[in-house]
């Protein structure tokens, strides 16, 4: 059933869209995305209704099944809105875009595509939290707007230097990449960010990706008469990382780039396949990697 | 006192026999006695009427009694005693003369002095009697034995005292003679190969009475010794050791010293130690960290405490073979967790362990980790035993039984029973019973007992606070610090971790090492146990997220106690795992000129024992000379081969045995000999008084001291052995019959005054 899904949305979208080429597309992915269509969209709208307007200790109390082997855990930080008195970016701070349904609807295609034990719902948790020292992975967007307080600044140094693994997503731009250089110089200082190598380990994890595209947000792209980046001044999707002195990658940032979108937005048929793909499978390898190694 | 009422010594009573010579039929001054006893009692039961029962009683048997002593008397008792005709009988007296005979413990005299006093050029009574009646031979014995001309021949520097063979040899030696007995001055220390109850026997078949002389004395007034060592005889470089001593002590119960060890000369621990009160030896547990390559001579010693006699017993050595070689470990994952990065991470600097991770990241999709080489695991988890049975630990995460082949499932169980790898099995919900493992050959190979039945879907989830059993604390991989009580106290910290399985008991045989306490579960829940499973050993580490350990909050970010744990954990898992040959001396530490056995298993790449090999021990000396020792199939055991070597020269010496089969060598291993003074004659030294009463009482000699030894000369002459007469002895004239006549004709007649009686 889901292999004519596929086909069907392949056939709507494509005059619409214009195919990468080389771009190795796995029928498992669109099996996945179609997965999500079919019964975890509503689940996931419905979520996200409730928890629009939760205040942060609902939102912190309802893990209610312990002992899972891997939980996507969102970092709930700071913005520069609510630092100045504000309630945060968009009313809820900036690091909830996309939250939670590219959260959970990630989740449903990390669970359909691996072996991973995930726990099926969203996760965030607050980067001064103690508690975040349970979920050896964290994922943070939109950084650009990243103003965190000290307390948040010495709970994410010392859970990357115990273990922990973040991913960076979603932020373009020369002054978003600023802000969010000089929010991880306060935690990191002592380690610089350089360029991933594309022979390097994450982008063979489990996918073998020989290629770094551009995931856009919705609604951006050729389909949509706009271009895929969002910041004209530097328009070219970045992977760089921070690794400690043994050679471990702690941060992963992906710069002019959106994976959230993509996880968020799969099923939308007019959102362009191939980067829904790559997103999801560098998702899963960015995941496996930090399990690993 | 014995001798004044008895009129003999103890001795004619215990080597005479009983007659009775008496001219009258026994029975009829039995009867007699009977019959005046008889009337005796009647008068007082009868004619007394007046009399209440209890003098009655009380008169009777007093005049019953001393009737019955002068029936005894009028029969003329006596003992038949063999004795030993003068100057037809020999005596042998044998003498030790090893260093022990040196100790001073004796009236601050050492124990040779007391051989000087009784055969020197003085001359002594103890020699003049002796020689009176026998015609004496002098032996000499420590690890050897020899006829002895002069005493100034002893110089009391044997290194070994061998009892069992100089009672052999002096006995073979006066076989063709009359031999009266052997009389042995030694302190019984007795610490040679030879079976002791095996000399016994031949020497009560020829009834040959053994009398022992103890010198020295039962217990020491202060002294220390470190009797036993128990150690690893190889371990892998930079791996944490656990050594068990046992010391025992006099005189200095409940005093605090420091126990240090030495390697090769340079401090490695100083451990204070509590002596143990009684006179029961304790076992201490020393933990230290091995961290030079090689054949290395570890010395663990005991300051000497003032007063102490004996300053040589407070060491002991044992040679321990550090290995700087890789131990391969497979590290089996159905699923992907966190387990996987975090252990690696943990061993990564280990130089000495490595992990090759496999990883089943999806159905049919395998992720490899650590391999050294493009074939390594390409097919995933080995198919075949070659292939599987390199590695030397095998670590099985969250993956359920039924993913392995029937085939699969019985290599992993041989894989520790068999080839003796180490079997770790760690905590998941695809683990253990939850994974669908009872009843499959490697539930055989579990320490645990998997009780959840199989059809029981309920999820079993439990947060523990993980504490270690009163053995754990001991053990080597859990040592959290340097010292034990602080190890102890770490683990008191260490934050709480979950578990997703439910393991209640160990099987018979197997030791539990952590336990923890469950919400729903009334007795602890084990956590981490081990046991032997064939060649090999089995760990099973129940919780799901030892992770923890190294990310919670509470860690600080420099502690090692994760690091430690796993390095330890997968140290000990493949500790000891056997190479297809491996090497065993029968000892780490020999005596120069004292054979020594050279033991070697071989086996195939396979490790199915090959009993058709040629094997061969190359042993090289310190000087640099190489000999080749074959050693040939015991027949006893497959693929065991044994020869015998004997080293001339003190130091270490370096066997390597090569192995070959149908021409192709399958096999090479290695051990160490130190050769040099043991100092045997130190440990134990205290005269031993139980094993000489007892060589004493199995042949019918006596045990003596110095204080008892002037009666030796003529109890050694009552003996049916060599050449004696039988003598006869009267006891009617007995002091003690006549005392005790007396005595009761005195009391009955006492007694009938106080009552009024005529």
């Amino acid at each position: 059933m889901s292999h004519l899904l596929v086909l069907a949305m392949e056939t709507a979208r494509r005059p619409l869209h214009r195919r990468i080429p080389g771009e190795n597309l796995k029928p498992i992915v669109l099996a996945c995305l179609c997965a999500a269509v079919a019964t975890g969209v509503a689940k996931v709208v419905s979520a996200d209704k409730v928890r629009a307007g939760a205040s942060e200790q609902q939102v912190l109390a309802h893990v209610n099944d312990p002992g899972r082997t891997f939980y996507f855990t969102r970092a709930m930080y700071t913005d520069w809105d609510r630092s100045q008195g504000g309630r945060g970016r968009f009313g809820r701070g900036s690091w909830a875009t996309d939250w939670p349904k590219a959260d959970i609807q990630f989740l449903i295609g990390l669970k359909h595509l691996t072996n991973i034990d995930a726990y099926e719902e969203d996760n965030p948790v607050q980067l001064d939290d103690p508690e975040i020292r349970r979920y050896p992975f964290i994922y943070a967007l939109e950084v650009g707007y990243m103003n965190l307080t000290d307390s948040e600044v010495r709970g994410l140094r010392e859970y990357l230097l115990a273990g922990g693994f973040l991913v960076i997503d979603d932020f373009w731009g020369p002054n978003e990449w600023f802000n969010f250089e000089q929010q991880i110089l306060r935690v990191l200082p002592e380690y610089p960010i350089v360029d991933i190598p594309m022979d390097h380990a994450v982008l063979s994890a489990f996918y073998q990706i020989g290629e770094i595209l551009q995931v856009p947000a919705r609604m951006r792209g050729p389909a949509f008469g706009r271009p895929t980046w969002e910041d004209p001044r530097d328009t070219v999707p970045r992977l760089r990382g921070i690794f400690d002195e043994h050679g471990r990658m702690i941060v992963i940032i992906n710069y002019n780039t959106d994976l959230g979108d993509a996880w968020e937005w799969a099923e939308d048929p007019w959102y362009p396949l191939d980067r829904a793909n790559f997103a999801y499978q560098l998702g899963v390898n960015m995941i496996l990697y930090a399990m690993t190694h | 006192m014995f001798e004044f009422f008895f009129k003999y010594r103890p001795v004619v009573f215990r080597q005479g026999d009983l007659v009775f010579q008496s001219p009258i039929p026994v029975w009829l001054l039995v009867l007699g006695g009977v019959i005046i006893a008889g009337v005796g009692v009647w008068g007082y039961a009868r004619g007394r009427r007046n009399l209440e029962r209890r003098p009655r009683i009380i008169l009777g048997a007093l005049r019953v009694s001393a009737i019955a002593l002068l029936v005894f008397a009028l029969t003329r008792p006596m003992l038949v005693i063999a004795t030993i005709v003068p100057q037809q009988n020999f005596l042998g007296v044998l003498v030790d003369d090893s260093r022990s005979m040196g100790i001073a413990d004796r009236d601050d005299r050492p124990r040779g002095a007391y051989i000087n006093d009784y055969f020197g050029e003085d001359g002594s009574a103890l020699l003049s009697a002796l020689s009176d009646r026998f015609k004496l031979r002098f032996f000499r014995f420590s690890e050897t034995m020899g006829r002895l001309g002069d005493v100034s021949e002893l110089t009391f520097q044997g290194t070994r005292t061998d009892v069992a063979s100089a009672l052999d040899r002096a006995r073979l030696e006066l076989a063709a003679v009359p031999l009266a007995g052997l009389v042995v001055f030694t302190d019984g220390a007795d610490n040679g190969d030879a079976s002791l109850s095996e000399a016994l026997l031949q020497l009560q078949a020829d009834g040959v009475p053994v009398h022992t002389v103890g010198l020295g004395v039962d217990r020491f007034d202060k002294d220390i010794e470190i009797s036993r060592v128990e150690a690893p005889r190889r371990v892998l470089q930079g791996s944490a050791v656990a050594v068990d001593l046992t010391i025992k002590q006099s005189g200095l119960g409940g005093r605090s010293v420091d126990l240090v060890v030495e390697d090769e000369g340079r401090i490695v621990k100083t451990q204070p130690v509590e002596l143990p009160g009684g006179s029961e030896p304790t076992t201490v547990r020393v933990h230290f960290t091995v961290s030079e390559e090689g054949s290395r001579l570890f010395r663990f010693g005991i300051a000497p405490a003032e007063g102490e006699i004996v300053r040589e017993n407070n060491v002991l050595e044992t040679l321990i073979q550090v290995e700087d070689v890789q131990r391969d470990v497979l590290y089996f994952e159905g699923e992907p967790r966190w387990e996987v990065g975090f252990l690696r991470r943990a061993v990564a600097d280990d130089e000495n362990v490595r992990v090759a991770a496999l990883v089943r990241a999806a159905e049919n999709k395998f992720s490899r980790y650590g391999v050294t080489s493009p074939d390594e695991l390409a097919a995933g988890f080995p198919d075949t035993r070659e292939e599987l049975f390199q590695y030397d630990g095998l670590i099985l995460g969250s993956v359920e039984a039924s993913f392995f082949t029937a085939d699969q499932l019985r290599m992993i169980s041989e894989f520790v029973e068999v080839r003796g790898g180490g079997l770790l099995t760690l905590g998941g919900r695809l683990s253990f019973a939850e994974g669908g493992y009872a009843g499959t050959p490697v539930a055989d190979a579990l320490p645990v007992v998997l009780d959840r039945r199989s059809g029981d879907s309920s999820r079993f989830f439990a947060e523990i606070e993980v504490r270690p059993t009163p053995f754990g604390l001991t053990h080597a991989a859990m040592q959290l610090a340097p010292s034990q009580e602080e190890s102890q106290e770490r683990w008191g910290e260490l934050p709480a971790l979950s578990t997703l399985n439910l393991i209640r008991d160990v099987k018979p045989g197997a030791t539990t090492l952590l336990t923890a306490r469950a919400d729903g579960v009334s007795d602890p829940v084990v956590v981490l146990a081990s046991q032997r499973y064939g060649r090999g050993k089995s760990i099973s580490f129940v919780v799901q997220d030892a992770w923890f350990w190294q990310m919670h909050a509470d860690i600080p970010l420099d502690d090692l106690t994760h690091e430690t744990l796993w390095r330890q954990l997968l140290r000990w898992l493949v500790d000891g795992v056997p190479n297809p040959v491996s090497v065993v001396a029968g000892a780490d530490r020999v005596s120069p000129d004292a054979p020594m056995t050279v033991t070697a298993e071989v086996t195939d790449s396979g490790f199915i024992q090959l009993n058709g090999a040629e094997v061969v021990a190359t042993v090289t000396t310190p000087s640099g000379i190489s000999q080749d020792v074959p050693l040939e199939w015991t027949v006893e055991k497959d693929g065991e081969y044994r020869g015998s070597y004997t080293p001339a020269e003190k130091g270490r010496h370096e066997i390597d045995v090569t192995a070959r089969y149908d021409g192709a060598v399958v096999g090479t291993g290695e051990a160490h000999v130190e050769a040099g003074d043991l100092g045997a004659e130190f440990y134990g030294a205290e005269m031993q008084s139980d094993v000489l009463k007892s060589i004493a009482a199995e042949t019918g000699g006596q045990f003596y001291t110095p204080e008892t030894i002037s009666t030796l000369p003529e109890d050694v002459s009552f003996t049916e052995s060599g050449t004696s007469v039988f003598e006869e002895r009267d006891l009617w004239d007995m002091p003690i019959i006549f005392v005790l006549l007396v005595a009761f004709m005195g009391a009955e007649w006492i007694y009938r005054r106080q009552r009024g009686l005529p």
